[in-house]
C-alpha cells in the first residue's frame, strides 16, 4: 500500500516536472544493398514484445531507420506533436564485453528523424563486433530520447548482426594481468641403456670367464703355500688387500684428498710390510740354496 | 623509564587508531570558495577511522607537503576544482613525485576550467572533453536537473562494497586510453552523455560535437565517472569528476525511487581503497628447498625437486593488522633465465593461513635462474617477487656409481685387482721350489 503510494507520488511528481511523455511515431527501418536495392522494410513496433527480428548487414549494405519524435501531452485526446529532442542517440551495446558505441542522431525542428549506418564507411563511435567462437554475435541497437521538458524515452530496436571488424585495441602490459598460460619445460628423454639382463651377462662373462681359466690352471700345478700365514707375508698381503679396498671405497664414496691422505698412510704401511716380505723370501731362498 | 614506558604505550596507542596500510596523516587541499563544513560527512568519517586531518587552501604554502626531499603526509587530499592553479608543491609534476614517495592522492577533476589537475589527468591515460561540458542525464525522469545524474555502481566491483545503492553525481565524465594500471570505479550510466547545452534547442549543437576534433561524442558507459590509478611504486590516486559526490548534500539527497543514496558509503570506499585500507597485500616471506629438505640451497641442480612457498599478508582496516591471507586463487610462479621456463600455478595451501606454495622439477638446463610471483590484478596492490638461484649440472660425485651398462667393466677391474692380490699372496708363501729341486738333484 505504501510502496504503491510512494511510486503513484514519484509518478506525479515526474508529471509535475515534465510536460510530458516523449515517444517515436512513424518508426520503420530498411536494409539497403550495394546496389540500393531494398533487402528489407519493416515498421518498428513501440511494444517490447514485438521487437523485430535480428538484423544482419553485409560489409557494404546500409541500415536506414527513420521515425518522428513526439511528445504524448498529459490530456490523452491531444494530437501528439513532432518536437526536437536535445538527446536523440542510437546505442550500439555488446552485451557480453560491455563494448558500447552512441551515435547522434539529427532530428529536424518538426520531429522527424532519419538515421543511416552505411558499412562501408562505419562510424568510429561503433563498437568491435562481439564474436562467439567463430561466429559473430549480435549487437543490441536501442533508441534513447532525452529531452529538458519531457519525460525521457527508450526502446530497443532489433539485435543487428554486423560482418566482423578488427577487435578492440589491447594494451601490451594487459595481459600480464590476468591468468597466463602455463609453461611446462621440455625435459631431455632418459638415456637408453641396454637391458641389465645383457649387462650381467657380458659382466659374467669377463668376470667368470678368467677366473674359470685361472683357477682350471692352478689346479694343475701342485700348490703348496706353507708361507700363507706367516708373520712377515701375511701383513703385506693384507695391505696390499686394504690398497685395492681403498681405491674401490675411492669410486664408490671418498673424495680424491681423503685418498691421497689414507692411500699415503697405507702405501707406507704396504712399502715397509713389502720389502720385509721380500726380504724374508730372499732368506728362504739362500736357507734353500745352503740346504744343497 | 616511566616516562619512555609511557611514550611507548602512547605510541601503541596511536598506531592502534591507524586504519590505513601506509599511515594516518592526510593533507586536504580546498578550494577558498569550497564550504568544508558541507563535507563535513566525509571528513567525519575520516576522523572516525583515525586519520588525521591537516586543511589547507590551495594558494596556500603551508604546510609543506614535501620537506627536504620527505613526504609530510600520507595522503593528500585536493578538491580544488575553482581554481586554475595551485601552489608551488602541488605542481602535477610534484603530485607525481608524491606518488613515487608513496602518498596516495584523492583528486577532484573540474568540470568548468582547465585546472592543472584536468592537465595532470591526460598523463594517467584519461581523456577528459573540453571544459565546460558536465555529464547529462535524460533518465530516468525525476526531479533533479539534468546534471545530477544518479549512478548505479557495478554489481560486483574489487573496490566497492556490495550492494551499494545508485550514487549521486555531478560533473565531468571522462574517457581513457587502454591502461592496465587503471581501474575504472564508477562508469556513467549507459544513457547519459556530456554536453555544453543546457535547453532542448542544443540538440543541433550536440549533434555536431560527434564530429567535431575527432574525438567524438562523449556519451554512454564506456565514459567514467570515478577512476583509481595505482602506480607502480604502489601509491594509489583517484580522480573523481565531480567533487560534489563527496558532499553532505548528496549523500543526504534521497534517489527517484525514494531510497536514500550510497555516497555516502561510496565515498568512504573510494578514500579507503585510495588510502590503501583496503585489498592492500604484501609478501611477507618467500622460501625455497629441495623437496624433504627444510633449508634452502645456495645453488640447485638441474632435474632437482623443489618446493618454493610465498607467504601473503592483507591489511586488516579494522584490527589494523596484517592478516596471512589465503583468498589468492590465481598466483602464479614462474622459473625464468631469460625467459620463462616453467609458469606453474601458486594455490594456497588448505589450512596453512597466507601460505602458497609447489613444487617442481628444475628444468635440465644450467644458468642464473629466478624465482618470480608478479601477481597483478585491477584494484588489488600488485606481489612482485624475484630470488634469483644458480642452477648447476651436478658435480662430479653426484652422478650415479653404477650404471648397468658400465657393469663388464667394473667387474673386470675388479677381478683383475682380485687376481693381482691372490698372485702375490701365492707368489709370496709359496715354497721354494727351486732350492728344493737343487736339493733332489743333490741326494
Amino acid at each position: 500500500m505504501r510502496l504503491s503510494f510512494v511510486l503513484l507520488s514519484s509518478l506525479l511528481a515526474a508529471g509535475e516536472a515534465f510536460a510530458g511523455q516523449l515517444s517515436i511515431q512513424q518508426a520503420r527501418f530498411s536494409v539497403l544493398g550495394s546496389d540500393a536495392s531494398q533487402l528489407r522494410l519493416e515498421p518498428i513496433s513501440l511494444a517490447p514484445a514485438n521487437k523485430a527480428k535480428p538484423v544482419h548487414l553485409g560489409a557494404s549494405d546500409t541500415l536506414k531507420l527513420t521515425f518522428t519524435v513526439v511528445a504524448k501531452e498529459q490530456d490523452p485526446d491531444a494530437e501528439p506533436k513532432g518536437l526536437q529532442t536535445h538527446q536523440t542517440f542510437v546505442r550500439f551495446h555488446d552485451v557480453q564485453s560491455g563494448e558500447e558505441g552512441v551515435v547522434p542522431v539529427r532530428v529536424a525542428q518538426n520531429g522527424k528523424a532519419k538515421f543511416e549506418l552505411n558499412m562501408a564507411r562505419p562510424p568510429s563511435a561503433l563498437p568491435p563486433t562481439p564474436l562467439q567462437g567463430n561466429e559473430t554475435a549480435p549487437l543490441s541497437v536501442t533508441l534513447l530520447l532525452g529531452s529538458f521538458e519531457h519525460s525521457p524515452y527508450s526502446l530497443e530496436l532489433f539485435d543487428l548482426y554486423l560482418p566482423p571488424s578488427q577487435p578492440a585495441p589491447e594494451h601490451p602490459d594487459e595481459k600480464t594481468f590476468h591468468s597466463q598460460p602455463e609453461i611446462h619445460h621440455t625435459f631431455r628423454p632418459e638415456q637408453k641403456v641396454p637391458s641389465k639382463f645383457v649387462s650381467g651377462l657380458a659382466a659374467l662373462i669377463v668376470a667368470g670367464g678368467p677366473w674359470v681359466v685361472l683357477l682350471g690352471l692352478l689346479s694343475q700345478v701342485p700348490l703348496s703355500t706353507p708361507h700363507l700365514l706367516s708373520p712377515s707375508v701375511l701383513p703385506f698381503t693384507i695391505s696390499l688387500t686394504a690398497l685395492e679396498a681403498l681405491l674401490f671405497y675411492y669410486w664408490v664414496d671418498l673424495k680424491l684428498g681423503q685418498v691421497l691422505a689414507y692411500g699415503a698412510v697405507l702405501g707406507l704401511v704396504t712399502t715397509i710390510t713389502g720389502r720385509q716380505a721380500l726380504q724374508k723370501r730372499g732368506e728362504w731362498r739362500l736357507q734353500g740354496a745352503q740346504k744343497k | 623509564m616511566l616516562l619512555r614506558r609511557a611514550a611507548a604505550l602512547l605510541a601503541l596507542v596511536l598506531t592502534a587508531c591507524a586504519r590505513s596500510s601506509t599511515g594516518d596523516s592526510v593533507l586536504v587541499v580546498l578550494d577558498p570558495s569550497l564550504d568544508k563544513d558541507a563535507y563535513s560527512t566525509f571528513w567525519a568519517g575520516l576522523t572516525d577511522k583515525g586519520y588525521n586531518l591537516t586543511f589547507r587552501t590551495a594558494k596556500e604554502a603551508q604546510p609543506e607537503i614535501i620537506q627536504d626531499e620527505v613526504a609530510q603526509f600520507s595522503h593528500v587530499v585536493v578538491f580544488a576544482p575553482e581554481s586554475k592553479n595551485l601552489a608551488q608543491d602541488l605542481t602535477p609534476q610534484a603530485l607525481v613525485s608524491l606518488l613515487d614517495k608513496g602518498t596516495n592522492l584523492l583528486l577532484a577533476l573540474s568540470p568548468s576550467k582547465q585546472t592543472t589537475i584536468n592537465t595532470l589527468a591526460s598523463e594517467f591515460s584519461l581523456v577528459l572533453p573540453p571544459p565546460g561540458t558536465p555529464l547529462i542525464s535524460h533518465f530516468p525522469a525525476r526531479d533533479a536537473p539534468a546534471t545530477v545524474v544518479p549512478v548505479s555502481p557495478p554489481a560486483a566491483h574489487p573496490v566497492l562494497s556490495s550492494g551499494l545503492p545508485p550514487v549521486w553525481f555531478s560533473g565531468v565524465p571522462f574517457a581513457y586510453t587502454p591502461n592496465p594500471l587503471l581501474i575504472p570505479i564508477l562508469s556513467a550510466p549507459a544513457e547519459s552523455f556530456a554536453a555544453d547545452t543546457s535547453s532542448d534547442s542544443g540538440a543541433d549543437a550536440v549533434f555536431e560535437s560527434a564530429d567535431r576534433a575527432g574525438e567524438g561524442l562523449w556519451a554512454g558507459s564506456s565514459l567514467s565517472l570515478v577512476a583509481g590509478f595505482q602506480a607502480t611504486t604502489g601509491a594509489r590516486v583517484t580522480f573523481v569528476g565531480g567533487v560534489e559526490t563527496f558532499s553532505d548534500e548528496f549523500a543526504q539527497k534521497e534517489l527517484p525511487q525514494g531510497k536514500s543514496s550510497g555516497n555516502k558509503q561510496f565515498a568512504e570506499d573510494v578514500a579507503g581503497w585510495t588510502f590503501q585500507e583496503t585489498n592492500a597485500l604484501r609478501i611477507d616471506k618467500v622460501e625455497h628447498h629441495r623437496v624433504n629438505e627444510t633449508e634452502p640451497r645456495e645453488m640447485y641442480t638441474t632435474n632437482d625437486n623443489v618446493v618454493f612457498t610465498l607467504h601473503v599478508s592483507k591489511f586488516n582496516p579494522i584490527k589494523d593488522t596484517w592478516e596471512p591471507y589465503s583468498g589468492i586463487k590465481d598466483m602464479q610462479l614462474e622459473f625464468t633465465m631469460l625467459d620463462p621456463h616453467i609458469r606453474t600455478s601458486l594455490p594456497p595451501i588448505p589450512g596453512k593461513a597466507g601460505e602458497y606454495s609447489v613444487a617442481f622439477r628444475v628444468p635440465d638446463r644450467h644458468g642464473v635462474f629466478k624465482f618470480v610471483v608478479n601477481h597483478k590484478r585491477k584494484g588489488w596492490t600488485h606481489l612482485e617477487s624475484t630470488t634469483v638461484v644458480p642452477v648447476v649440472p651436478p658435480r662430479h660425485d653426484e652422478y650415479p656409481r653404477f650404471l648397468s651398462a658400465a657393469w663388464p667393466y667394473y667387474i673386470g677391474a675388479m677381478s683383475t685387482s682380485a687376481a693381482f692380490v691372490l698372485f702375490v699372496a701365492l707368489w709370496l708363501s709359496g715354497d721354494d721350489r727351486e732350492g728344493r729341486k737343487k736339493g733332489l738333484k743333490t741326494e
